[in-house]
């Protein structure tokens, strides 16, 4: 770090210093020659401070991102290559090996299954009986840390070698590794020059560029340079950039999502219509039949169903009290009660989900249990599906509440003064008058708070249990689209297998849904705003 | 405004003696928060005819249209003070109610308001609230008089279950004075009704004020000081919240006793 | 109905009906506005309440001898060996000096359950800074487990205590012991115990009935015989407790499924195992030695409500952990463990100072992504952008982007920056980058809001001075606009502040027993946040998690309400209306 540091500094400095000789520079163009600038001298300065840093700290940005990566594939490289005879060594000896050759051939011929595991089973073994053997010599013979160590690497299995480059990195930077072996220290040694040539040479690069940048940009200082225009086009440059993250958001959540989808139905043989119209879904039963596409037993119906019934719940919630509440604060509240009561609600909303969920599982759940114990159902569970969608419900009141006054008060005054006229009372302008007009955004304003509540992840994670319940019980546990995809995604996971990628189904489903819900309620809020404008 | 006493006690002079009353406003002040909008307004509004309020912009011609059925309630801040009868029942006091108050008197506004529903529920609309229909051939029959009274009948007659919004601005106006009238008001309050209109929609209203003044006392603000001439008995003319002139629309418009009104009627200020 | 006056009386006589409804509808809306707002109370309430006992925690202090040979074994004093010192053993001689009377290894045990040999790292830390301690005794402070601490301030058991008045004698001062009294005593405690295994027998006989009727009309064959099993279970089990219960038999054993009674006396405790049905006397282990074995009647029975079974703390634990009390060995104080500590398996070392500094530079990287990048978009989209195809699309876009579920942003953290770039898990900056892009469109939308509110003559008036257009913005429309960007980008990041969901997907849900460094190194160490830790801790298996979950939400609540109100603060010192 510190050696970062100390470049930032320099960094810095030479900002800085770029910036008084372009200025000095332009200034002094100006006064030789008695032809006036065409920009402020301040622009020259910082048109080559411009040139000096940025190149040299995208630079830098980009060392520090991939800097790690770079100095592990270095690594890695090396590895193998200190390997490499005693990795030649145990080829031959597999390729000679009869054992292996004979259970190669049973592993062939034999369409027996338990007779391939068993082969298979007895390659492996004897694949690692040979390697520890060429190992053992070859630490006899001296041979160097590094050589074992990457022999070692060369023999774990793939998802365990990042481990092992994390626990050498983490032994080379005082970090924690998870175990040390005499193959990890070998390597951790191998990687601290590595990984500082990598730094150092990151550094002076910068350097060198940051001071070629400046000395090429100084050189186009002169009286005529349109330097304010240059950087002016470098800011609107870097303003477009940033309303392009935007779309770029936008394309990666898709492509992420479509992606590994793509990968997940390939696992499951593209059995679409049995992920979404499946009614079993147990992923980790999945991964023991080794026979993912057959089994069927990604059906997605139960978390749909979950999902629906949450919602139902909340909005059932939500809907009522947020809209009463909406038209009591705009038709009869007056403007004190109206300044202290919505901000209260808008509380509601800015409280973390987690709190929400930690609500539901402690005070809500336990409570409706025992209600439903009184009332005699014997069952009843602490996570329910009806415990979560309340809690989902209160807080989705403000959405609905906000979003409701905005529409109502969108309602022109002359409507509500056409029917106080004709002798209406407020409640009956409200009913017969302001909620017709206002229908399409109040309509508008639930799909958002539905939207919302398929989406919203906490509560239901804490509050709904984790069952694949396909039941129209709400006392009972349900499980729904976003809890499954944090129980796939949290824990121990092997990132290809395809209970993980399904998560990434399951949330380009999510997507494709509230995305579609979103678009129609602006449309539908959208349109109703223009027919009163 | 020093001589506002005086002036109050001139003005409705000529009123009494053909006229019947209907409305009575008696030192009138309306005040929206602080500020003082009506300042001390008397006069007497007869039945069975038009009288016109004119006046410059924001010189409180709404205002003390609002009062007369209590609409001005509906904003926070607006306050009443004084006496308004209607056939001698105080408008103002406690007992009261605005719901059957604004029964007795029909309001129609500067924009035209339709409800967001049918036609026919416009103008069935004041009759369900209020209960005044029996059944349904009843409320049809409201609703065949009302907008017939309103000139709109022949037009509507056929499409009466769709939306009141997808009305002609001029048909719109005269469904909502048929909405208006289908509860039999006694007092019509109109605000500007034809300051959105075209001349040939805005010809139609004024012959429909023309013909329901038979049956109603009408209270009609224009800033068309020719509409007020047409269709108006008495001309009441404002002035910075003060009711500077009121008398028969005759004398008003050919001899004014105020200088003030007779340079708004000509049309140097305003 | 032409007539006036009819009208009138028709429109009167349904007014008051029309009145009652009016009354109905405004109540509908009062009832809404109270339910939210009562739920909103009854959620900060429960909260609060159940925070409570967070906040305070029993600590031991013992006397600790580090001799030398043990803290420091290879005798130099340097780092290493001290490293290498035995300290949990010092602790667990230093709490049986206490109790000198246990043999017992399985006794022994329990006794050691009192605290949590964690604490031993927290001793070798300070003698670690502190070398000179080495051969001294010194007082070591630390919190008593988290059982205990539940116990001493009154959650896990009633416990009353009665004093009989009479005359009783104990038989020994340690070990199996006897106490014989002059009178029956004890008889009341065998008559409680005999009514409750009764109560008990008529519970399972209920149950067993309930399962005959069931069997009886269950339709297979296969759940009638399981049904009928179940019953004839529950039979003999209520028969063998009626036996139990059955007076006559010499003695009734006490079990761990009965509230508990010890007796103390002469300066000790015994705990009751066996009761003659004489009621006279009473049989049990000494926990705490007796003084002497003096007849008196200066005793006492004391009960613990809970049965043993149904709490994690022993009865021995107790006894022990009240003498403690009782000699002044353990005390109350507040619980800065919470406050300064990191994430621990134990609750009473837990603390969220790791969250805290996890969070901080999580929010710092989101803080630094967000704002620049929101304000230079909404800048280029209000200020700049030319009205076309691609514009419009951008905006519909962050419109859509703003609706998004968080948890697939996390998805995209995880597909994007962890395994296509290779950036570490559970980092800040990960988590950082996650929340930026999800609070990015709030940033955009708040802050195009504040650049429309200025008016357009403040730019025609720059603009007419000859400015450039970027001139103008930067000098004078930015400087304007910037209250109101503040206070959306503020509002934007106690939102993120507050999210989890995408941060487990990007694993920042790993265990993280120390606190990351609040530097930009901690950026790529594994990190928890406040959401997090407390859903990591709602989690957790011991109790004493709850009230330290909810001590935790409070402090994740302070934090929100101190941006929200820098943010209102902003609002209303900067607002400006034109
Ligand atoms: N809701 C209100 N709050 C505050 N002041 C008001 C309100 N309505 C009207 N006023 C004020 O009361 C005065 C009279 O307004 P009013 O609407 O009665 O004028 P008007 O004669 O109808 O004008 P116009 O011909 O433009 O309709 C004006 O000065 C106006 O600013
Ligand atoms: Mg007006």
């Amino acid at each position: 770090m510190p050696i970062n540091a100390l470049i930032l500094l320099m960094m810095l400095v030479l900002i800085s210093a770029a910036f008084y000789v372009g200025r000095s520079r332009a200034l002094r163009s100006s006064g030789r020659g008695s032809v006036s600038l065409h920009s402020l001298p301040n622009y020259h300065g910082y048109f080559v401070a411009l040139w000096t840093g940025v190149p040299a700290l995208l630079l830098m940005a980009a060392m520090a991102v991939f800097g790690p990566s770079i100095s592990e594939s270095v690594i890695e490289m090396r590895l193998n290559q200190a390997a490499a005879p005693l990795a030649a060594d145990l080829d031959a000896q597999l390729a000679g090996d009869s054992l292996i050759q004979s259970a190669q051939r049973t592993l062939d011929s034999s369409a027996d299954v338990n007779a391939a595991t068993q082969a298979r089973a007895a390659i492996q073994s004897r694949r690692t009986a040979i390697a520890d053997s060429i190992a053992d010599t070859a630490r006899e013979s001296g041979a160097s840390g590094l050589a074992l160590a990457g022999f070692e690497y060369a023999n774990l299995p793939p998802e365990r070698r990042g481990l092992f480059i994390n626990d050498a990195r983490a032994l080379a930077f005082n970090g924690q590794p998870s175990e040390i072996t005499p193959a990890i220290e070998a390597t951790a040694s191998a990687f601290r020059p590595v990984d500082r040539i990598v730094r150092f040479g990151g550094a002076v690069l910068a350097i060198l560029l940051a001071m070629a940048g400046l000395a090429w940009s100084r050189s186009r200082v002169k009286a005529g340079f349109r330097a304010r225009n240059r950087v002016e086009a470098a800011f609107m440059g870097f303003l477009m950039f940033c309303s392009g993250i935007a779309i770029l958001t936008t394309i990666g959540i898709v492509a992420s999502l479509l992606f590994e989808s793509l990968r997940f139905f390939e696992a499951i043989n593209w059995r679409l219509d049995q992920f979404l119209f499946g009614t079993q879904w147990s992923p980790q039963t999945a991964i023991r039949a080794e026979q993912v596409g057959q089994t069927g037993a990604f059906g997605a119906v139960p978390l749909f169903a979950g999902t629906f019934m949450i919602t139902i719940i909340a909005i059932l919630v939500a809907g009522p009290i947020g809209l009463f509440a909406a038209i009591y604060l705009s038709e009869y509240a007056g403007k004190r009660t109206r300044k202290i009561v919505k901000p209260v609600m808008e509380i509601l909303a800015g409280i973390p989900t987690v709190v929400y969920g930690f609500f539901a599982l402690l005070t809500v759940g336990p409570a409706i249990r025992a209600a439903a114990q009184f009332v005699g159902f014997e069952s009843a569970v602490t996570q329910s599906a009806l415990s979560a969608g309340l809690v989902m419900g209160v807080m989705i009141i403000p959405f609905v509440s906000s979003l409701s006054d905005d529409v109502i008060n969108a309602v022109p005054q002359t409507l509500r003064d056409g029917a106080y006229a004709m002798g209406a009372t407020k409640s009956e302008t409200v009913k017969q008058v302001i909620l017709p007009a206002a229908l399409p955004g109040i309509v508008g304003a639930f799909l958002l708070a539905v939207s919302r509540a398929v989406g919203e992840t906490m509560i239901v994670v804490m509050a709904a249990g984790q069952g694949a319940n396909l039941t129209a019980n709400p006392l009972e546990s349900v499980t729904t689209i976003t809890v499954q995809i944090v129980m796939l995604l949290t824990g121990d996971q092997e990132f290809d297998s395809a209970k993980t990628l399904s998560a990434f189904a399951l949330g380009l489903v999510l997507f494709i849904f509230t995305l579609a819900l979103n678009v129609i309620a602006l449309r539908v809020v959208q349109r109703y705003r223009e027919k009163y404008e | 405004m020093a001589d506002s006493g005086t002036r109050s006690s001139t003005v409705y002079h000529d009123a009494a003696k053909t006229l019947q009353g209907k409305i009575t406003l008696d030192g009138v002040n309306v005040y929206y928060g602080p500020k003082q909008a009506i300042h001390d307004v008397s006069m007497v509004i007869p039945d069975r005819s038009v009288t016109a309020f004119i006046g410059p912009s924001g010189c409180g011609k709404s205002t003390i249209l609002r009062t007369i059925n209590r609409m001005n309630e509906t904003i926070d801040i607006a306050r009443t003070e004084g006496s308004i009868r209607i056939d001698g029942d105080e408008v103002n006091s406690k007992a009261v109610d605005p719901v059957i108050l604004r029964a007795r008197v029909g309001m129609v506004f500067q924009k035209p308001n339709p409800f967001p529903n049918s036609i026919y529920d416009n103008v069935a609309y004041g009759p369900r609230i209020h209960g005044l229909a029996s059944g349904k051939r009843d409320l049809d029959a409201i609703v065949e008089t009302s907008l017939k009274k309103a000139g709109l009948w022949d037009e509507v007659a056929d499409r009466l279950d769709q939306p009141g919004t997808g009305l002609s601005g001029g048909q719109q106006q005269r469904l909502v004075i048929a909405r208006a009238i289908a509860v039999s008001p006694e007092v019509i309050l109109m605000d500007e009704p034809c300051s959105a209109l075209d001349p040939i929609a805005t010809a139609k209203i004024e012959e429909l004020i023309d013909e329901l003044r038979e049956n109603y006392c009408i209270v009609i603000v224009t800033h068309s000081m020719a509409q007020a001439a047409r269709v108006s008995q008495m001309t009441a003319f404002f002035h910075m919240g003060d009711l500077v002139e009121y008398g028969p629309t005759e004398d008003i418009f050919t001899n004014p006793h105020e200088p003030r009104t007779q340079d708004y009627i000509t049309g140097r200020f305003g | 109905m032409n007539n006036r006056t009819d009208i009138q009386a028709a429109v009167e006589a349904r007014l008051a009906k029309r009145y009652r409804a009016e009354g109905r509808f405004r109540m509908f809306g009062i009832l809404a506005i109270m339910a939210a707002i009562s739920v909103l109370i009854l959620l900060i309430g429960s909260i609060a309440s159940q925070s409570i006992p967070a906040f305070r925690v029993n600590e031991l202090t013992l006397p600790v001898t580090l001799e030398a040979a043990r803290v420091d074994p290879a005798g130099d004093g340097s780092e290493a060996s001290l490293r290498r010192g035995s300290y949990n053993s010092l602790l667990q001689e230093a709490l049986r000096a206490e109790f000198p009377e246990i043999e017992d290894r399985g006794q022994l045990r329990e006794l050691f359950g009192l605290y949590t040999p964690l604490n031993s790292a927290r001793l070798q830390n300070q003698v670690l800074a502190n070398p000179g301690l080495v051969g001294q005794t010194i007082d070591f402070t630390f919190p008593i487990s988290d059982d205990a601490d539940l116990y001493l301030q009154g959650l896990t058991t009633a416990s009353s205590e009665a004093a009989p008045g009479l005359v009783a004698t104990p038989s020994g001062t340690s070990g199996e012991v006897r106490v014989f009294a002059n009178s029956n005593v004890f008889s009341p405690i065998v008559a409680d115990i005999r009514e409750r295994l009764a109560t008990q027998a008529e519970e399972l006989e209920d149950r067993a009935r309930r399962y005959e009727n069931r069997a009886a009309s269950a339709a297979g064959e296969e759940a009638r015989i399981s049904l009928t099993r179940e019953a004839e279970q529950a039979r003999t089990q209520s028969a063998s407790l009626r036996s139990l219960a059955e007076p006559g038999s010499l003695s009734v054993d006490m079990s761990p499924e009965l509230p508990s009674r010890l007796i103390r006396m002469n300066g000790g405790i015994v705990h009751i195992d066996r009761i003659s049905d004489s009621g006279r006397t009473a049989e049990g282990r000494v926990l705490v030695a007796l003084d002497n074995t003096e007849a008196g009647d200066d005793w006492t029975i004391w009960t613990l409500d809970t049965p043993q079974a149904e709490r994690r703390i022993t009865d021995a634990q107790i006894a022990w952990a009240e003498t403690l009390r009782e000699r002044g060995r353990v005390e109350t104080g507040f619980n800065t463990y919470l406050f300064t500590n990191a994430d621990s398996r134990e609750p009473e070392l837990a603390g969220v100072l790791g969250a805290v500094i996890g969070s901080a530079l999580t929010m710092l990287v989101t803080m630094f992504l967000a704002v620049p990048i929101g304000v230079a978009t909404a800048v280029y989209l209000e200020e700049f952008a030319p009205k076309n195809r691609l514009t419009g699309f951008i905006e519909v876009n962050i419109n859509n982007l703003a609706a998004v579920p968080s948890i697939v942003f996390g998805l995209l953290g995880l597909a994007v920056f962890i395994s296509l770039f290779g950036l570490p898990r559970s980092a800040p900056l990960v988590g950082g980058m996650v929340l930026a892009l999800m609070t990015l469109p709030t940033v955009i939308i708040s802050s195009r809001a504040a650049l429309k509110a200025v008016p357009p003559s403040i730019r025609e008036a720059a603009l007419g001075v000859g400015a450039s257009r970027l001139q103008t913005v930067v000098h004078h429309v930015l400087p304007l606009a910037a209250p109101g960007i503040l206070t959306g980008s503020i509002i934007g990041l106690a939102q993120a502040m507050g999210e989890t969901a995408p941060l487990l997907m990007i694993g920042m849900v790993a265990f993280v027993a120390d606190a990351p460094s609040l530097s930009v190194g901690g950026l790529t160490e594994p990190a928890t946040v406040m959401p997090v830790q407390i859903f990591l801790w709602s989690d957790g298996a011991e109790r004493a998690f709850e009230p330290r979950t909810a001590a935790a939400i409070l402090v994740l609540l302070a934090l929100m309400i101190v941006f929200n109100a820098v943010a209102v603060f902003l609002r209303r010192r900067f607002e400006r209306r034109w």
